[in-house]
This record gives structure tokens, sequence and C-alpha cells, in this order.
């Protein structure tokens, strides 16, 4: 009795209404609508949570401008641009995703989106080794800096941002990794189609900020 | 769902690839310069452009609702907001109140001295008054 | 939609069978909802007790308060008192209660839809609301810190009472504000019925739209805040420490970044309340329906610009002071665009003296007293003298208290019948109102006197020419204890025990009372479409939408 007090009325369910379309939306484009329009709006919350550690870096930098140079100067700036063009890569890989389901070409799709996460882990592979050169020469935050090339006030506070901004950065690669493997499981197993591919749309924003937050790291943490 | 006619060919997307890829050069040659004041102001500007790029083309902020964009074009006004008034509390204080005595203190080197040490509560249980301070009358 | 014939005319007749509290009985399909409504309803459980344990914190504050020396327990008791207290009913009280209860409940409602947009966020919404009530709880169980809720560094990074679970609880609550953000906004622009256009969405609608937006933007900085002193205790980067060429007003900037949009998260869903409430129980179109709107809009934004009034005095630069100093007029003007509006609503309107609009009395005397309150604060002259004193206190809990939870009982005793079908007693109603209104003059008047002779806020011990206020406030602030006593007490009984009630006891033009109260699981049998605007006394609507209106 329950059960069937839960679901619509039957005479409202649109004749052969599309298996994805949820009752309390009119029709499928508007739910769509809806799930970018939730995307876009979680996307700003990542912004805004960066917003507050890119503060602190114009704060620091502000303050300590020689310091912030010259440890700038002592990243591993291959590793930076490297970075930068890989994840760059795996942006275009992923919109080619896209773009391959919406053709109805299932297997290219999963093959890019394949591609993507390559390009992630090989993202996470390069920080890694920058991680431990940093460890090696004290390249380190607060307290334990201990680097005898730059000896300026607030190389520690540059390290410190670098540490922190590269790493919540990272957490979030881990997470649109996560993502990424579960649409592309689903993909491959003909959850989407030129139809509805919605899923694959979502994770593809998220992957395009993760890329775009780095676009900023780039030059800020390595360049100038 | 419609079907953008444009969206058939991939090579949109290849396109804005290399741009990106081109800038990324750009930006890393322009850094390796020493432009001096004007090197954030550029990078920065090749940062916004690149991202620009990515939104409008690769998330597709172009073909999509108003109220998307106008999502987005708000967090980054915020964005400004929040760096700029911030930055600027620091820029305009009263110079001893700023860290380290910044900016005017900053190009004398440090020793490295010992850390400071770790901050020890005064000895004592939590909640009793701190051995070695006189009692309040 | 359409009452049937039978249910109009009895009134004291039970509800159809089937509405969404009867719909699945068990408590697995409580826990494991989608609808909306019991979202709402668990919300609002959930918000009410943490009102009560706030309550109580703040009582024992006011006992200990009663004696200018050492009473009932020490100085760090008391320190982890006042900051539970913020922090219990700020995070876990406030900042969910008008949206994620009555938003919930009644926004899909006001919208014609059937469910917000992402039914399944919501309800995972309520769990990491309670996962973050949890790990708070916890930290209180085991001594709970003393830093004020306000957190400030360095003392906040070095303290050796437990923070960590809190600032964990807190980071996890903001998820939960950020996801019912996203679903309200995000069901305005794409659920509204046919009919349903932005000049005549609710008013109630545009206060949540303009919340959820503030919810959205500020509350990941805060996140990001709370992660940062976790962080400091846990790792020693020394972001904030000074040692390390770092700045504690930094933290500072980023705090009152989100805390200040956040005490609009808090007042909007208020105002929205109350601009329902005026309409319906003056029987009178709203007098500027836009500029309530945009007003709520307007406030959401500018809220965002005068965050550095709480840095006066902390070091801020004096050209920063001055920018905030000025910005923190702009907003006085919406709410005082507001304020105005009610009034002529109200203005030749049939005003009709039931409990929810003596709360509208007293929500338009302290909103405008606190308000002016704060306008004094924010100009820099005279902070320096109120600053971390009992005005700023005072001046505060007559918007939050006096203002906002007003509202929320407004908004409790508006929908209580739609969301339960019942009617409470309106005698108990007023006396309990009276209670409150009389109760709260007590317990804060006397603390802008406090302050403004110069006692210091989140201090153990005073001097003793300040004993006499301060007991007027202890004895006020219990009377305002027994006024929320007796609320409790009628409700509940009401729950069970009230006379059940007409769709529409209050006969507004409120979207909401389309439906049966309660109404069922679906909401609405088919989607309205509307040819009226909301809050519409003057046109007749087509005779059996509203039920004898």
């Amino acid at each position: 009795m329950s059960e069937a007090a839960a679901l619509p009325p039957r005479e409202h369910r649109a004749h052969g209404a599309d298996p994805h379309l949820a009752h309390h939306f009119s029709s499928l484009e508007r739910q769509v609508d809806a799930s970018r329009l939730g995307m876009w709006l979680f996307l700003s919350t990542e912004v805004l949570l960066f917003t507050g550690l890119f503060t602190g870096y114009a704060v620091y930098r502000y303050s300590f401008p020689a310091a912030f140079a010259a440890s700038a100067r002592t990243s591993e700036i291959w590793a930076g641009t490297l970075n930068t063009a890989v994840l760059i890569t795996s942006s275009l890989t992923v919109a080619l995703a896209i773009h391959f389901v919406r053709a109805g070409r299932q297997r290219a799709a999963v093959v890019c989106l394949a591609i993507t996460l390559f390009f992630a882990l090989a993202f996470l592979g390069i920080k890694a080794i920058e991680y431990t050169a940093h460890f090696h020469e004290h390249q380190l935050p607060g307290r334990y800096y201990r680097f005898e090339s730059v000896r300026l006030p607030g190389a520690e506070m540059y390290w410190a941002l670098y540490f922190l901004m590269t790493g919540l950065h990272g957490l979030h690669v881990l997470i649109g990794m996560t993502v990424l493997g579960v649409i592309a499981w689903r993909t491959a197993h003909g959850y989407y189609s030129a139809r509805y591919y919605v899923g694959i749309e979502l994770a593809g924003l998220y992957w395009h900020l993760v890329d775009l937050i780095w676009i900023f790291l780039y030059p800020l943490l390595y360049l100038i | 769902m419609t079907e953008n006619g444009e969206h058939h060919s991939a090579l949109p997307y290849f396109l804005v690839w290399v741009a990106l890829l081109i800038l990324t050069i750009t930006t890393y040659l322009t850094g390796r310069m020493h432009l001096g004041t004007w090197a954030l102001p550029l990078a920065l500007t090749i940062a916004v452009t690149k991202s620009l790029l990515v939104i409008l083309f690769f998330m597709h902020l172009w073909e999509q609702k108003g109220a998307n964009r106008i999502v987005i074009g708000t967090s980054f006004v915020f964005v400004a907001l929040i760096i700029s008034l911030t930055v600027a509390d620091v820029a305009t204080r009263f110079p001893l109140a700023t860290p380290a005595g910044a900016p005017f203190g900053s190009d004398i080197p440090a020793q490295f001295e010992e850390p400071a040490p770790e901050y020890q509560p005064p000895a004592g249980k939590i909640g009793e008054p701190p051995r070695g301070v006189p009692e309040p009358k | 939609m359409r009452q049937s014939e039978e249910d109009r005319e009895k009134l004291g007749a039970p509800p159809a069978n089937e509405s969404y509290l009867t719909d699945g009985t068990t408590v697995m399909s409580w826990l494991n909802t989608r609808d909306h409504k019991r979202v709402g309803v668990m919300f609002l459980v959930a918000v009410v007790f943490f009102l009560f344990v706030g309550g109580v914190f703040a009582l024992a504050i006011r006992a200990k308060l009663l004696y200018p020396g050492p009473f009932l327990f020490d100085a760090l008791t008391y320190n982890r008192l006042f900051t539970l207290h913020g922090v219990t009913m700020i995070f876990l009280f406030m900042i969910p209660a008008i949206p994620s209860a009555f938003g919930n409940f009644v926004l899909p409602l006001m919208i014609g839809a059937r469910d917000v947009a992402f039914p399944r966020l919501n309800l995972a919404s309520f769990y990491v609301y309670l996962a973050g009530a949890v790990l708070a709880v916890w930290a209180m169980v085991h001594g709970g810190a003393d830093t004020g809720w306000t957190f400030y560094t360095p003392y906040s990074t070095t303290t050796p009472t437990t923070l960590f679970p809190l600032l964990l609880g807190i980071f996890i609550i903001g998820f939960s504000s950020i996801m019912t953000g996203i679903n309200f906004i995000v069901s305005v622009h794409t659920l509204r019925a046919p009919g349903i256009g932005w000049m005549r969405l609710p008013l109630f609608v545009w206060g949540i739209y303009a919340t959820s937006i503030i919810q959205v933007l500020a509350t990941p900085v805060l996140g990001l805040t709370v992660l940062l002193v976790a962080l400091e205790r846990v790792l020693h980067f020394g972001i904030f420490d000074p040692a390390r060429g770092g700045d504690p007003v930094l933290f500072q900037h980023f705090f009152w970044f989100y805390s200040h949009p956040a005490v609009y998260i808090m007042v909007l869903p208020g105002m929205a309340v109350i601009s329902e409430c005026v309409a319906t129980f003056s029987r009178k179109n709203p007098f500027g329906y836009k500029a309530i709107a945009f007003s709520s809009l307007g406030i959401a934004f500018v809220g965002f610009f005068t965050w550095g009034h709480h840095l006066f005095v902390a070091g801020q630069s004096v050209f920063d002071n001055g920018v905030f100093g000025v910005l923190s007029m702009f907003v006085g003007i919406f709410t005082a665009v507001k304020v105005f509006n009610w009034v002529g609503t109200m203005y030749r309107g049939a005003i009709s003296f039931k409990t929810p609009f003596a709360y509208i009395c007293g929500f338009l005397f302290f909103l405008v007293f606190g308000g002016m309150t704060g306008i004094a604060v924010a100009t820099v002259a005279l902070d320096v003298h109120w600053h971390d004193t009992y005005f700023v206190v005072a001046h505060f809990h007559f918007i939050m208290v006096g203002a906002t939870i007003m509202a929320f009982l407004a908004g409790l005793h508006y929908w209580f019948p739609k969301m339960f079908g019942r009617t409470y007693h309106e005698g108990w109603g007023l006396v309990a109102a009276s209670l409150i209104i009389l109760g709260f003059n007590a317990t804060f008047i006397p603390q802008f006197l406090l302050g403004n002779n110069g006692m210091p806020r989140r201090y153990y011990q005073y001097p003793e020419h300040f004993q006499a206020l301060n007991v007027a406030s202890t004895a006020g602030a219990t009377l305002l204890g027994f006024g929320f006593l007796i609320i409790f007490i009628y409700l509940v009984i009401a729950l069970r025990w009230g006379q059940r009630c007409e769709q529409n006891p209050w006969r507004s033009k409120g979207f909401e009372w389309l439906t049966p109260s309660p109404p069922p699981t679906h909401n609405f049998d088919q989607i309205p479409r509307i040819t009226q605007d909301p809050h519409d006394y003057r046109t007749h609507a087509p005779s059996g939408v509203y039920s004898d209106v």
C-alpha cells in the first residue's frame, strides 16, 4: 500500500517517458539543464574554495616579493610546465570523449576517458617526483624549512602555500580520477548514449575545473 | 537532447588545445625573462586567456544558458573582491603591523636560527592558575 | 490541487487518508525518503533539538553571570560554554533552520513542483548535517574548545582544548549548506510550474533564493578557513604564525569573508518568512513586491562587501577601515527598504492578530533596533569604543534572536497546519509570544547598557557595579527560556491531539496553500497552472482553487 502511494499517479507519467526522466521534471531537457546548472554552481564553490589560498598567496607575495621570486626560481619548472601540458591534453581527451559519445562512438569515448585517466596518473607521478625533490632539498613549509640557497624571510611562507595549493589541487585530481573512472566504467557498459550523456558531461566539467585551477597555479608558483 | 551541427567535427577541440599549448609556451618563455613589475600582470593575462578558452569551448559555456554564465562569472567577481580588499589591507597598513615588517624588511637575509620553541601552555593543569603567576587579588 | 467538496465542508473532519506523513510509516521509509517534505521535517526536529542545546548553554552562561566573581564553574568551562553556545546556535541551528526545515518543505509547493531538483542530494544534505553535528557533539562531550566561535588565531592554533573535531564538524556541515543552496537555486530555475514567472515567485522563494546564493559562494571560504586552522594545529605550516612571517589578521579576513555573509544566510530566510506572513495576516498585496524581491538579492550581494567591519580594531589598515565602513552602510539600505515595504503592506490592511502576527510585531521592532545598532557599530569611530563589549553582543542577538528566531517561530506557527494538518492552541501561542518578546527585551536591552558602560564580552568575571544589569539580563533569559518551553509543549501536544484543520486555515493566497494540509507525497494531483500573483488579495481566485477564499 505504501509502495503504491509513493509513486506518482500512473496517469501523470508521460506516455513512453524516457527511463532517465525523474518524476518531478517536466522534460528530459529540463532535467539535463538542471544537472548542468547544479554542476556549474558546484564548480563555483570549488573556485571559491581555492580563492582563500590564492588570497593567502597574494598577501604573502605582496609582503615577501624577494623570497617568493627566489623560491619560485628554485622550483622544478620542468615538472610544472610538463604537468601543465599533461593537464591541458587531458582536458582535450575528456572533451573528445563527450564528443564521441554524442556521435555514438562509445568505444572511442571509453578510449579517450582511459587516456584522460592515464594523463591524470602521469600528473600525479610527476608531482610525486617533485615532492620528493622538495623533501630532499628541505624546501618545506613553515618551521621545517631548511633550504640553504634561499634564506629570505617569507620563503617558508612560499613553500607552505606551495604545498597547500598543490596538495589541495592534487586531492581534487584524485577525486576527479575517481569520478572519471566510474564514468568510464559506465560508458563502457552502455549507460550513456547520444541522447543522454549527462554523467560524462558533468564529470568532464569537474575535470576541466581541475585543469583551470592548475592553469593559474602554474605561473604563480613556478614562473614569477 | 539537441544535436549541435557544429560538433560533428572534433576539429574545434584540437584547435583550442593547440592554442592552449602555445599560450603555455608563451607564459613559460615570458616567465623566464626578467620583466620586473610586468611579469605578474602578463602571466595573469595569459592565464585568464587560457582559462577562458577552456571555459568557453571545452566546457561549452559558449553555447549554454545564461544562468550558467552568470554563476561562474559571479564567482570570479567574488574572487577578485576578496583578493583585492585583503591585499589592500596589507598594502596600506602601518608598516610595522605587516608580517615581518614587509615589504620594507623583506630584503634582509634571515639566519637559520632554531625555530621558535613550540608554544608551551604555562605549567599546571588546565583550569588552574599557571604556576609562577601571582594570584589575582 | 482542487480540494474535494466533502473535505472543504467538513472543517473538523479527518484529512484524506494519504498524506506524506502516512505514506510509509516505518523508520526506514523516513530515513530513506526522497520526499522533500519528510527531509524538511527531519531537519526541523534536528534544528529544534540543537536550539535547545544552545539555549541550555546560554542559560548556563547567564546563570554564572549572576555573580561577578567565580560561581558555578571555572573560567575554562565558561570559555567552553560560550564557544559551544555560539557554534551550536550558529552552525547547528540558525544556518540550517529556516532554509533546510521550512525551505525544504514549502519551496517546492510554492513553485508548483513535485520535489526539489535533486531529491537524493537533499536527503544527503540531511545526513551530512547529522554527521557534522555528531562530530560537534563529540567535541562538546570531550570538553570542547575555548576559543570562541570565531576561532581567532593564534590562540586557536595553539590552544590545548579539543578543537579538531569541532572544526571538522563545521567543515562537514558547510557541505550540507552548499548542497541545500545548490538544490534550491536549481529548483527555482528549472522546476517552476507554468504561469510562475520570476515576477510571480512568492517572496519567500526570493528570500531563499538569495540565501542560497550566499550559501554557495561563501561557505567554501569557511571550509578552507577551518581546514587551514586544523592543518596549522596538526602540521604547523605557519600560515598564520607571525614567527614564520604569517599574519593572524589574515585569518580574520578569511573567517569574516564567510561569517558576515553567514549572518545574512541567517537573517534573509527570516525576512522571507516575514514577507509571507505580513501579506497573509494583513490580507493585503505586498507593498512594493519588486522592492522586497530585489532587496533580498541586494542584501545577498552587498553583504559580501562588508566583512572588514569585524576587523576595525584588529590591525586592519586605515584605508580598508574606511572602505569597509562605507560599504557596510549600504547593506542597511536594503533592510530599510524591506521594513518600509512590510509596514506599507500592513497599513490599511485587514490585520488578523494571530500568533504569527505577534511574532511579526516582535520581529519588526527588534530588526529595526538591531539594524540601527548595527549601523552604529559599523561606524569606525564608535566601534573603537564598542568592539568586544556587550554592546556588540546585544546588537547581534537583537538580529539573530530578536529578528531571526522570531521569524522562525512565525514560520513554525504559520506552516504548522500545512505541515501537520493540525492547529495549535492560539491562546497559548499568544502567551508564549508575549513571554518571548518580554523576555527578550529584558535579556538584551541591559546588555546594550552594559556594553556601552564598558563591560567586555566573553569575560568570566566583571566589576561589581555591573551586577545589577547582569542580573536583569539573566532574569530576562529565564523568561525567554520559559517562553520557548511553553511553545515546545503546546506544539508537541498539538501534533498528537491538536484539532485537525482545513486546507487553508489562514485563508492565505500563497501557492503552498493550493495543496491539502498536510500535502500528499506527490504534492499536486496535477501541476497547477498559475494565473494569479501570490499574495494577491485584490483579485478573486476562481472558485475552488483556494478553499473558502
